[in-house]
């Protein structure tokens, strides 16, 4: 299968937050302009590296500029990456082309232009409406900044818009999850991520917090956010498609689906995941190393994923999603008797009706919250079954 | 090989302390006496065993034949009889000084005498060998030649006036010392014409040829063909193959009094064939063995169970092929109810069932779970009979049993003064009783107390350490049971009795013991789909409660711009981890848990 979403890493961020280890670049406060040399050898690395891609003739239906901050990029070199994967790639007339964007580092006009370049989805940023919380994350703008960026969002009609909030910050109380989630309802995104914070090491609040611990929220606390996230929005006609994502009807991330379903992808941009031809590859996490990798012909050596890690990869990203993943679908693709084995492992979860299989439609998926809340357990289980096997069965 | 008379024999070991370069400098002598070629060296060529070479440790005995031309024009042969340099293989010390007329005391000159040093100069003494003091490491900056000197004279009581100063790196003082060698160390007695009386020393298992058998000649002399006699184990043998150590193995047709070198005799066990015991000739037998053989005995035990159940029959090969080439290790099936089916496994000491339980888990591949290690208990029960408890799930309920006693043992410590006051807390601290302190030189000082063994089996030795900043060093022997007013301690994990977890405690400390493992547990195990108390109890009377709350959650909110390989990672090391765990009732324990009271801070 040809991939046909592409995900473009854009770096750039004024500061790195304090619940943050992506791969990015931080550059400071001075608006980056169309011949800042940071950017410029960015963008002309990340299009050789476009253009270096072996070709097919299925083109693209999904693009997402992530980040970093791709909302400062300035519309001149967006649409040279947009040209430049229109060249190579064609895309498709309906593609949905997704970009994050932050609160202060845009106006109408810029864009404005990012949507004459083709944008046509943007997800902002925000994390909360809490001022205090905004700074404790390091953020770098406020409240009213947030406000601003939604009014300019309104005033250029983008119905496609979606916001991204996070879940148990430090000293983040219930009533403070539930006062951002309904300012977030009154503003009516046709998308929500909303996030549990997860505690990476290498950042400052990994190194200041331990998971549970004062000023953190305790578990019962962020699984008590979890639980009235769902309720709010719900009633509020958003569907809960994904673990951490609500959408309105027909709203949904297209691009973000062709991770959940295990489906190929293109990835550009330094540490940016991409799979293709069954390999899934990582670019190295610094510019220097990147440019390198990129002038040494952007190879990727790596084997092909293994047939049982692609059952389980299946399995994993796949019952994120409502809808869960179709059991006989997955047995088709790979052969043997993969309904019962998991079916089998999972009997336990099944009685606490965390799992529910609907043998009529093959369908497994996890019960919306508490198999959600769970999902690692259920999937630990999975992942301790063998299906090694299967990587000597043909086909 | 050619023959060698008795008079140009040199029998000698090296005594030194762990990194005092006992290693380097026997490679150095090797390189000098051409003994081994330049191309052939690995760094430190005695130190066979990967663990050996990871931690500058010798465990395993080796030996090795030199030809050395003296200044005085003659061709000497030297043996070097490496000795093991930890306080568990003193047995084995004894054994390989024995076995030699000399020895090298190596210290490092910027360190001085250590613990383990001055037991195994003792021993060398009581066995009437020569002892010749080393300095060495003296090209470090930070040496100081005239102090160790003083103290070696003070505390070892040797001459050190002409004390030769080396550095086996740097190559500096070699020929002294193999020049000391020949004009000290005194040749062997020439007793060729006497019945055969050889000396084993050490003895290791070889797939194709069984047994090696390393030994000294000290009365007449063995060929090959000889049927030989073990006198303490009463087996008999024909020498299918005789040779020397050069360290390779060569084989020769003849060894007389005096001379160092191996046979294999197709013997099936190292059992047969035990360090200490006398080789003789089977139809001209010496009328009496040597001296000084005794059986080693087990003084540590713990349970080793594999992680999964599966691998129970490959844990019993294993134990079976380590045994073969370990006399002092014993084993014998025990089950568990919460750990399945495994083994009670004895050793020497810390360290032999360390080297045991690394070799079982990276050469035969295993996962085992290890409970906490314990000592023999001597139960006297209330019909008067005296029983030993190796396992305290075994102890007899408290009205079957009138006393306990355990094993006690004399430490000696020794370490700069300014530590001494934290080390006779920590000596205190486990149930020690002060005995005597004496001053070797200005800063160097030594403790001498007289502890429970089971206080040392847990992690005694490393808060030793600690404390110390690792200056301290230390050296034990058995002295004999005491009774005490011990406890069981239970541990229970939801409700259910862990007996894997049960520990024999003193009274005095059961409460401390008790809140602090059931707190140390609530840390290891993971969270639940349901509260899990854990309680520690003596008998029927919980003495320390604590819960660890239900399980809220567990999910990772987000995949990385479709980086899913971290996801990936994080589920394949919980399904791991979860693999190893044990399953007590519906509770799942990690293997930390079982060794958890050698975790407690104190």
């Amino acid at each position: 299968m040809n991939p046909t979403a592409a995900y473009l890493h854009i770096p750039f961020c004024r500061r790195r937050c304090y619940y943050c280890d992506f791969a990015i670049s931080v550059v400071g406060d001075r608006p980056l302009t169309d011949n800042s040399n940071i950017v410029t050898d960015y963008i002309n690395y990340l299009c050789q590296e476009i253009l270096a891609t072996p070709e097919t003739d299925t083109p693209l239906q999904t693009i997402f500029f992530g980040g970093g901050t791709p909302s400062l990029l300035p519309v001149k070199q967006l649409a040279q990456i947009i040209d430049t994967l229109q060249q190579k790639f064609k895309i498709a007339q309906d593609a949905e082309i997704s970009m994050e964007i932050d609160p202060n580092t845009f106006n109408p006009e810029k864009l404005q232009g990012y949507l004459e370049c083709g944008v046509n989805r943007v997800s902002l940023g925000i994390q909360t409406f809490d001022e205090k919380l905004l700074q404790i994350c390091g953020r770098t703008h406020t409240v009213k900044d947030i406000f601003q960026a939604i009014e300019i969002i309104k005033k250029l009609s983008i119905k496609n818009f979606s916001l991204d909030l996070i879940t148990g910050l430090p000293y983040q109380t219930l009533e403070q999850c539930q006062a951002s989630l309904e300012t977030a309802i009154k503003i009516n995104p046709s998308h929500l991520s909303c996030y549990d914070l997860v505690l990476e090491p290498v950042t400052v609040f990994g190194k200041k917090y331990q998971p549970g611990k004062n000023p953190l929220p305790t578990d019962e606390t962020t699984a008590a956010m979890y639980h009235l996230t769902q309720q709010l929005l719900t009633i509020n006609g958003y569907q809960h498609y994904e673990i951490s994502n609500y959408a309105q009807p027909g709203y949904q991330c297209q691009h973000n689906r062709i991770y959940w379903e295990n489906k190929p992808y293109y990835g550009f941009g330094m540490g940016a995941a991409s799979y293709v031809n069954q390999k899934r590859y990582t670019r190295p996490r610094t510019r220097r190393e990147y440019y390198n990798w990129v002038k040494e012909g952007a190879v990727i050596d790596v084997p092909e994923t293994s047939k049982s890690d692609r059952i389980l990869e299946t399995l994993m990203l796949g019952l994120r999603l409502a809808e869960g993943v179709n059991l006989s679908a997955i047995s088709q693709q790979f052969g043997g008797q993969i309904t019962t084995k998991i079916l089998d492992c999972l009997q336990q979860y099944q009685k606490l009706n965390w799992v529910i299989f609907e043998p009529n439609l093959s369908r497994l998926r996890l019960k919306d919250p508490e198999g959600f809340l769970f999902s690692n357990q259920i999937l630990t289980t999975l992942f301790e079954l063998d299906f090694s096997e299967h990587d000597y069965l043909l086909g | 090989m050619t023959d060698v008379p008795v008079s140009r024999i040199r029998n000698f070991s090296i005594i030194a302390h762990i990194d005092h370069g006992k290693s380097t400098l026997a490679d150095r002598m090797l390189q000098v006496t051409k003994t081994v070629a330049q191309r052939e060296m690995k760094e430190q060529f005695l130190d066979n065993m990967d663990l050996e070479r990871e931690r500058g440790i010798t465990i395993k005995l080796q030996a090795a034949r030199m030809n050395y031309k003296a200044k005085d024009g003659e061709d000497y042969v030297l043996n070097l009889i490496d000795t093991p340099g930890h306080v568990d293989f003193s047995y084995e010390v004894s054994r390989s000084l024995a076995a030699c007329e000399g020895a090298l005391l190596v210290v490092d000159s910027s360190q001085g005498v250590e613990a383990q040093t001055l037991a195994n100069v003792y021993l060398a003494l009581e066995n009437d060998l020569e002892v010749i003091p080393v300095l060495n490491k003296i090209d470090l900056p930070g040496s100081e030649p005239e102090r160790v000197s003083q103290e070696i004279e003070e505390v070892v009581g040797l001459d050190c006036t002409d004390i030769i100063k080396a550095s086996a790196k740097a190559g500096i003082g070699i020929d002294e010392i193999l020049e000391s060698i020949v004009n000290l160390v005194p040749p062997p007695e020439d007793t060729i014409d006497k019945p055969l009386r050889a000396l084993i020393f050490d003895s290791y298992y070889d797939a194709y040829r069984g047994v090696i058998v390393y030994f000294r000649v000290m009365d007449g002399k063995v060929r090959k063909g000889d049927r030989v006699r073990l006198m303490a184990s009463g087996k008999e043998y024909e020498i299918d193959e005789l040779g020397v150590l050069s360290p390779n193995q060569i084989q020769v047709e003849e060894l007389h009094a005096g001379e160092v070198g191996y046979f294999a005799a197709a013997i099936k066990t190292v059992e047969d064939a035990r360090v200490g015991d006398t080789i003789t000739l089977a139809n001209k037998p010496a009328d009496e063995p040597l001296p000084g053989y005794t059986e080693a005995k087990p003084m540590v035990f713990c349970g080793l169970f594999p992680t999964d159940s599966d691998q129970y029959p490959d844990l019993k090969d294993a134990l079976e092929k380590l045994k073969l080439n370990d006399a002092a290790l014993s084993y014998e099936p025990e089950t568990s109810s919460a750990m399945g089916f495994g083994f009670r496994c004895g050793f020497l000491g810390l360290l032999h069932m360390e080297i045991v339980q690394e070799r079982l888990e990276r050469e035969y591949n295993l996962e085992l779970i290890t409970t906490a290690p314990s000592v023999i208990y001597r139960v006297t029960t209330t019909e008067e009979e005296v029983i030993e408890i190796d396992n305290p799930s075994l102890l007899p309920p408290p009205q079957k049993r009138t006393k306990i006693e355990e094993p006690y043992i004399q430490v000696e410590i020794i370490a700069p003064e300014s530590f001494v006051g934290t080390l006779m807390e920590l000596c205190q601290s486990c149930r020690g009783e002060f005995k005597d302190m004496k001053y070797f030189t200005l800063n160097r000082t030594c403790l001498i107390y007289e502890l429970p063994l089971a206080e040392v089996v847990t992690d005694f030795f490393d808060r030793l350490k600690s404390r110390s900043r690792g200056y301290a060093s230390m050296e034990y022997q058995l002295i004999g049971y005491r009774e005490n007013h011990l406890v069981k301690l239970d541990i229970l994990v939801n409700k259910e009795v862990v007996d894997a977890l049960s520990t024999i405690v003193h009274r005095d400390k059961a409460y401390y013991v008790g809140r602090a493992l059931a707190e140390k547990l609530k840390e290891l195990i993971p969270r639940h789909q349901f509260k899990v108390p854990i309680q520690a109890a003596i008998g029927t009377k919980v003495i320390a409660s604590e819960h660890i709350p239900a399980l809220r959650k567990d999910v990772l909110a987000k995949c990385y711009g479709g980086d899913i390989s971290r996801k990936k990672k994080l589920l394949q090391k919980q399904a791991k981890g979860k693999k190893r765990m044990k399953a007590i009732g519906t509770v799942d324990v990690p293997q930390e848990a079982f060794m958890a009271v050698l975790k407690l801070d104190s």
